[in-house]
């Protein structure tokens, strides 16, 4: 069995510390893939890989990482794994990296990645980082599938390419909504799942508290936690 | 009037906290203030106008807008007549074969006519509108326990006055749900939304179903030569100098397609003269629109385009298409999602004039 | 941890250069090995978009690469033309040749007159796929495009062996919004392109996308239905074939079927 750190950093980003509704990053490749699901669980594969590699590689180094360029070393990391995931699939999956087009080269911006390596991967071993990685890959990719699997079904009447409500268009019942297609949509998908999440776990609401002089901390053990919201 | 008064004040133990009922208090309150004026009134706010109340405040509105409830049902059906008499064939629905059984002529000339077949499209997309808008709030006030916000009387009445009439029930179902939930119940209900509910839903059904939001829905009735109402604006570029059909007089009046309760200018009017007498509606609101859009129609209006229709239109029929004035009046002037100060109305409304004007 | 050894610039520089180095590395070897892959790709992606508006595929027919060649060979013979003359030039391998550089390359292109459908610049050469069987031409492939509402508008469109009548037409690549102009990658309203004429008698253009309904094509054979909602991607689409079908793009090379001379 994993041990303690191991479990949280996996189980954690799928509700209570989910990348997307949670910490409200990744949010534009979430807006641009969704609106089919097979190109979004691509996106989410190569953003889950890419986050496992880069997480993994950077704590292997992060003993070594001299502080000054610490940003620039993630980055380059991060955008060498990007190029090669993109070239990968323009090899092996050629259809669906042309719908994905841009946006294989934009998981460089995808804040969970940069995010991780400096909240997560710097502080910590290997193989935390590994179960980080793939527990904040897999909740964004639940996420974005969720949004894609609404997008589809009502916007285009199927999952995955296969039909399952019959368009009006063909004989069948069902107007498609065009409303999902548009990026806004995505807006709105995501905007109810916090806010679901957020009735089904009130603790997740950010209360805004007026905080006197005497409540801070007197040590600076708080800052850990200011870098990681700027990251 | 003591009867039913007496009858409240049976029910009301029940639902007060503790009553047997207690969560249904919210349905309560909101049909006993509808009957009576309620003990407490707002006292602060922007609505801090002797004894008026926001309920109040909302049925004037609704009392505005009745010209254009009555002019939305005689035109509809005028137009139908006038796509008959051009040679065109009404649609194939209950309506047309309900007006059938009443005898009427298809005629432009049969005033009642107008009005019947007219209503027989108008009056069941309002009590649709009413029944899904007012269903979402009942069940927003039940979970979160406050009182059903009156502001639905507005939205609800303005909702089919801006769709097309041949539009089918399950969109204005979705519309008006996503209006009223998305445009107001998620920020809180009224009082705490910036958008207009009203235009959500109508922004929603644009979007969501742009390729059935164009064509024959703006007139219930297929016109002989297949063309869509869309082409009247193009033959004003082409240098007739009027839209195809139609005078100036016929749009200020609202004798011309579009969304069933904006076209005439004169019935807005009406209402607008009772806003402002009562002081419900921001004149420095309308006032900004019209400056602002004078002078970006008069700007675009000289610079001129070949591709663009709306750009050759003189000023004055901006003023007469497209909804502009019910928007004006109706929409700009929202005392919830406008701005608040009395100069900032001023510019708020200059900004809606330039922007509606430069966008179209 | 040697905090002082990590901060000294010279470490901080070799350990730059060792992180270029070793990220360097795989994405060298991966843009090498994988290119032909993706090449092979890319050329299958052209010959199935050729083959599909030929009728020579059914629209959702998949394929293996190498059935998509074969049928290709089978069918089709790719040729380049000098577009000012419309005669065959045998100077570029149209294997290789990417016509949609091309056009972006001063060498290899010509400013384009000014037009409807916004085309900048024409390339010298163009590519055109011919159908033939035994010695008569069955049908010529054109490669198309132009600016519809919001975006250039890339496709293919198919003239029958007089060069006059349309097989087929395709849109691969557009940017229209979705359930408006975006239908014009729609394979159904491209099949009420089929029959249709796209030039008259004396070879100019008169095919149009209109508002609303247009009657079958023996009846109404210059006019093609406009899609709801999307008059100004229709008119793109007009103007684009009438670009590309006219004098200045593809009209010589027409001229010159027709005449039987090619």
């Amino acid at each position: 069995m994993l041990d303690k750190q191991s479990r949280g950093a996996l189980l954690d980003p799928l509700v209570d510390d989910n990348p997307i509704a949670k910490q409200v990053l990744g949010i534009c490749s979430a807006l641009a893939v969704t609106t089919l699901l097979q190109p979004s669980l691509v996106m989410c594969l190569a953003v889950t890989a890419v986050l496992v590699a880069s997480n993994v590689s950077i704590s292997l180094i992060r003993q070594w990482i001299p502080s000054s360029i610490r940003i620039i070393v993630q980055l380059t990391i991060i955008s060498s794994l990007v190029i090669l995931t993109d070239q990968v699939l323009k090899a092996y999956a050629y259809g669906v990296s042309r719908q994905l087009s841009v946006f294989v080269g934009l998981i460089i911006t995808n804040c969970i990645l940069m995010g991780r390596a400096e909240a997560f991967a710097m502080q910590n071993g290997p193989k935390a980082s590994f179960f980080d990685a793939i527990g904040n890959g897999a909740g964004y990719s639940l996420i974005l599938l969720i949004v894609a699997a609404l997008r589809e079904f009502f916007g285009a009447g199927s999952l995955f390419g296969v039909r399952i409500l019959p368009l009006a268009a063909d004989g069948g019942w069902y107007v498609p909504n065009g409303l999902m297609v548009l990026s806004p949509a995505a807006f709105f998908l995501i905007g109810g799942i916090v806010w679901a999440v957020r009735t089904w776990k009130p603790a997740q609401v950010e209360i805004e508290r007026v905080v006197h002089i005497e409540e801070l901390p007197h040590d600076t053990s708080h800052r850990d936690g200011a870098d990681r919201r700027a990251a | 009037m003591q009867l039913l008064r007496n009858l409240f004040d049976r029910i009301e133990p029940l639902v007060q906290p503790g009553g047997k009922y207690e969560k249904l208090y919210p349905l309560y309150e909101g049909i006993e203030s509808f009957c009576f004026t309620p003990p407490e009134r707002t006292r602060s706010g922007p609505h801090v106008r002797d004894v008026l109340d926001l309920k109040r405040m909302m049925v004037l509105v609704v009392f505005a807008l009745i010209p254009c409830i009555l002019m939305a049902m005689f035109n509809t059906g005028y137009q139908i007549h006038r796509v008959v008499e051009a040679g065109g064939t009404t649609l194939d629905t209950w309506q047309s074969t309900v007006y059938g059984l009443t005898g009427l002529p298809l005629a432009t000339s049969s005033w009642v006519g107008n009005f019947v077949h007219g209503a027989l499209y108008f009056v069941p997309v309002y009590l649709v509108t009413m029944t899904a808008g007012g269903i979402c709030e009942v069940i927003f006030s039940l979970v979160r326990g406050h009182a059903i916000n009156e502001g639905f009387l507005v939205t609800g009445t303005l909702i089919p006055l801006i769709l097309p009439p041949a539009i089918p029930y399950w969109q204005v179902v979705l519309g008006t749900a996503f209006g009223v939930v998305i445009g107001k119940e998620i920020f809180g209900g009224t009082g705490m939304n910036f958008l207009n509910p009203a235009l959500t839903a109508r922004a929603f059904l644009f979007f969501a179903y742009p390729a059935q939001i164009s064509g024959e829905v703006w007139v219930a009735a297929t016109p002989a030569d297949g063309q869509s109402g869309a082409t009247w604006l193009a033959s004003f570029a082409e240098g007739s100098g009027h839209l195809a059909g139609f005078t100036w007089t016929d749009a200020f009046l609202g004798l011309i397609p579009g969304s069933m309760g904006e076209t005439s200018v004169l019935a807005v009017l009406l209402g607008a003269a009772l806003l402002l007498l009562t002081r419900v509606g921001a004149w420095q609101t309308m006032a900004g629109v019209l400056a602002g859009t004078l002078a970006t129609a008069a700007l675009l209006n000289t610079v001129g385009s070949d591709t663009n229709a709306m750009m050759s239109l003189p000023p004055h029929w901006h003023l007469v298409l497209g909804g502009w004035a019910f928007g004006t009046v109706f929409m700009a002037t929202d005392p919830v999602s406008s701005a608040f100060t009395s100069t900032g109305k001023l510019w708020y409304g200059v900004g809606i004039g330039v922007l509606s004007r430069s966008s179209s | 941890m040697a905090e002082s050894r990590r901060d000294t610039p010279l470490y901080t520089i070799g350990f730059a250069a060792l992180v270029c180095i070793v990220c360097a590395l795989p994405i060298a070897w991966a843009a090498v090995s994988l290119r032909p892959r993706q090449e092979l790709n890319a050329r299958i992606d052209r010959l199935e978009k050729v083959l599909g508006v030929a009728g020579f595929m059914e629209p959702g027919e998949s394929l293996t690469a190498e059935q998509v060649e074969a049928r290709f060979a089978e069918a089709i013979v790719p040729r380049a033309i000098d577009l000012s003359t419309g005669a065959a030039v045998d100077t570029i391998d149209v294997a290789t040749y990417d016509q949609r550089k091309a056009m972006k390359d001063p060498a290899l292109s010509v400013p384009a007159p000014e037009n409807a459908a916004r085309v900048v610049s024409l390339p010298r050469v163009a590519v055109v796929y011919e159908v033939r069987r035994g010695d008569s031409l069955q049908a010529i492939v054109l490669p198309i495009q132009g600016y519809g509402l919001w975006s250039t508008m890339y496709g293919y469109i198919a003239l029958a062996g007089d060069a006059r009548t349309v097989n087929g037409i395709t849109f691969y690549e557009h940017g229209e919004t979705a359930g408006l102009g975006g239908e014009i990658e729609n394979p159904r309203w491209q099949a009420k392109w089929v029959g249709r004429r796209a030039l008259d008698d004396t070879g100019a253009v008169q095919l149009q996308v209109i508002k609303g309904a247009a009657g079958p094509p023996a009846d109404d054979p210059y006019r093609v239905d406009g899609l709801s909602g999307a008059t100004i991607t229709g008119r793109g689409v007009t103007s684009t074939l009438d670009f590309w079908l006219g004098a200045n793009a593809f009209g010589p090379y027409l001229a010159r079927v027709r005449a039987g001379g090619n």
